[in-house]
């Protein structure tokens, strides 16, 4: 069952310009779950279940793709750099391993 | 003054092994740079939708009898002796009475929805001192009292208080591989509520102090109880004192 | 009054010595849960061997890789990793492997990066079981591989 998964795109610094190399950090809520771990409540096994795939797109067009492990932390932060090339929207697209698919974007508004 | 006098059970366990466990400034600016991207800034995105819910800053105000200018230092003199609802509050009871004034279904205090609005709530403050007045009023007065009593007080099956590790002549020692941080310099009234790495989620002080006696074995106190705001009252005027600013949401251990 | 106290004196000891468990015992533990097979998992050596293509990488100083000295906990352990290289059209960092020596999976994450990233920068945060290095494995676009690795002390313990 797909819930609608909550996620955060920062731009760093806020103020840049075309050209200028900025730093995108992505955060989503998510359980990272390995598979090996016990629910407390129930003490059945948690199926494994994390983010598997991650691509970074600005206007349509990927600029990085990642393939995520269970070793990444619960509520996985990742960072990035991009050059920017003008006015548009970076726009994360992430999958996990039980095919939920989710996406978050931001939108990129260079000064000069 | 109330000699300190430390079960032998727990002096065993504690060790002066300071250096091996201390943190490198390297590895502290690692940590501190976390606070750029917590995953409880989501948390407290989405406390602040449900706020939203209950009419925003303006009706907080306006249930407070203040204007909404005046919040930011209002609500970082929290808990505080609320004369409509009698008692010393939390920033997560008055919410409460907020729902219930509305004829809105309560939040439960301890619930990750109650958690996530304290602290969107509470990050109105940032960057204030702690205004907490404890001579403002009979009932911030005695809330106090409590809640340093019920710090320095053993009880449980250890007989232990929260002095036995939590008292200037203790910090600093090591307890299960973590060095015991001073309450008041470690500004706990001012960062919580906090995300928490060990749990991967948003928890509020009273939260945390329930943790801190189920492990002392310590009958644990409910959230919202005289006591517990009692200790919250306590451990802020401990980071008042600091004149640590608040910052939420924290992130901890 | 004499008996209780004298139960409680009892309870407290034992309760310290649950408490006071040597940190080999907890180890221990906590080397049973990482010793559990995932459906993952792959050593080091394999991962290695996998993403090089049995090519190996070179430790190199280009690659700048900071993580904690120690770990506060092994839940979210901070890892950063900038690699002094260009980043244009036909020459640029291809992809940052962050992988561990210790846990089941030795893969965390694999970056394939672009020249429209403008530097070889990929930081996250992952799990570790215990006390073992971290690597960063690097592909150039010229499809050589360097790498480099750092070791983080992970302590098992605290107060819940």
């Amino acid at each position: 069952m797909a819930e609608k998964r909550r996620a955060m795109i920062k731009i760093k610094p806020k103020k840049f310009k075309v050209g200028d190399i900025v730093k995108v950090d992505f955060i989503a809520i998510h359980p990272m779950d390995t598979g090996m771990q016990k629910d407390k409540k129930t003490g059945e096994i948690k199926p494994a279940h994390y983010i598997d795939s991650i691509t970074f797109s600005f206007d349509g067009k990927p600029f990085t793709t990642m393939k995520i492990w269970e070793s990444v932390s619960r509520n996985p932060y990742f960072s990035v750099n991009y050059k920017v090339t003008g006015k548009g929207k970076i726009t994360v697209d992430y999958t996990d391993n039980q095919g939920e698919k989710n996406s978050k974007s931001k939108k990129v508004k260079p000064k000069g | 003054m109330r000699k300190l006098l430390l079960p032998l059970a727990l002096m065993v366990t504690l060790a002066t092994a300071g250096e091996q466990f201390a943190m490198s400034d390297a590895d502290r600016a690692m940590y501190k740079e976390m606070l750029e991207n917590n995953p409880a800034d989501i948390f407290v995105e989405e406390g602040g939708e449900l706020f939203e819910k209950l009419g925003d800053e303006k009706a907080l105000a306006k249930f407070l009898g203040i204007s909404e200018k005046e919040l930011p230092k209002y609500i970082a003199g929290f808990p505080r002796y609320i004369k409509k609802l009698g008692n010393v509050v939390g920033l997560d009871q008055v919410l409460q009475a907020m729902q219930v004034e509305q004829g809105k279904k309560k939040t439960k205090l301890k619930s990750t929805e109650m958690f996530s609005m304290l602290a969107y709530v509470k990050s109105l403050a940032n960057d204030e001192q702690i205004t907490i007045d404890i001579n403002a009023d009979k009932h911030i007065k005695a809330s106090y009292e409590l809640g340093k009593k019920r710090f320095e007080t053993p009880r449980g099956g250890r007989g232990l208080s929260c002095l036995s590790c939590h008292s200037a002549d203790i910090v600093g020692q090591i307890l299960r591989t973590q060095p015991l941080p001073d309450l008041g310099k470690a500004g706990s009234g001012a960062t919580w509520p906090a995300y928490r790495m060990t749990k991967s989620s948003l928890r509020t002080l009273q939260r945390r102090f329930q943790g801190c006696m189920n492990n002392a074995l310590m009958k644990v106190i409910p959230i919202g109880s005289k006591e517990m705001v009692g200790l919250e009252v306590y451990i802020s005027t401990l980071a008042q004192k600091e004149k640590q600013p608040i910052a939420i949401p924290g992130l901890k251990r | 009054m004499e008996r209780r106290k004298f139960i409680q004196g009892i309870f407290a000891t034992s309760a310290v010595v649950a408490m006071a468990v040597p940190s080999t015992l907890l180890a221990e533990e906590a080397k049973k849960e990482a010793t559990k097979k995932g459906p993952n998992d792959m050593s080091f050596e394999e991962a290695l061997k996998t993403i090089t293509n049995g090519k190996g990488a070179k430790e190199s100083d280009k690659i700048e890789l900071k993580v904690p000295e120690i770990a506060e906990n092994g839940a979210v352990v901070p890892v950063k990793v900038n690699v002094d290289h260009p980043m244009e059209e036909k020459n640029y960092v291809k992809a940052i492997h962050v992988l561990n020596k210790g846990n089941g999976n030795a893969r965390c994450a694999d970056v394939m990066l672009t020249p429209a990233n403008g530097k070889g920068y990929f930081a996250t945060r992952v799990k570790l079981s215990k006390t073992q290095e971290v690597v960063a494995l690097v592909e150039l676009s010229d499809g050589t591989f360097i790498q480099t690795a750092k070791s983080v002390k992970v302590t098992i313990g605290g107060c819940g």
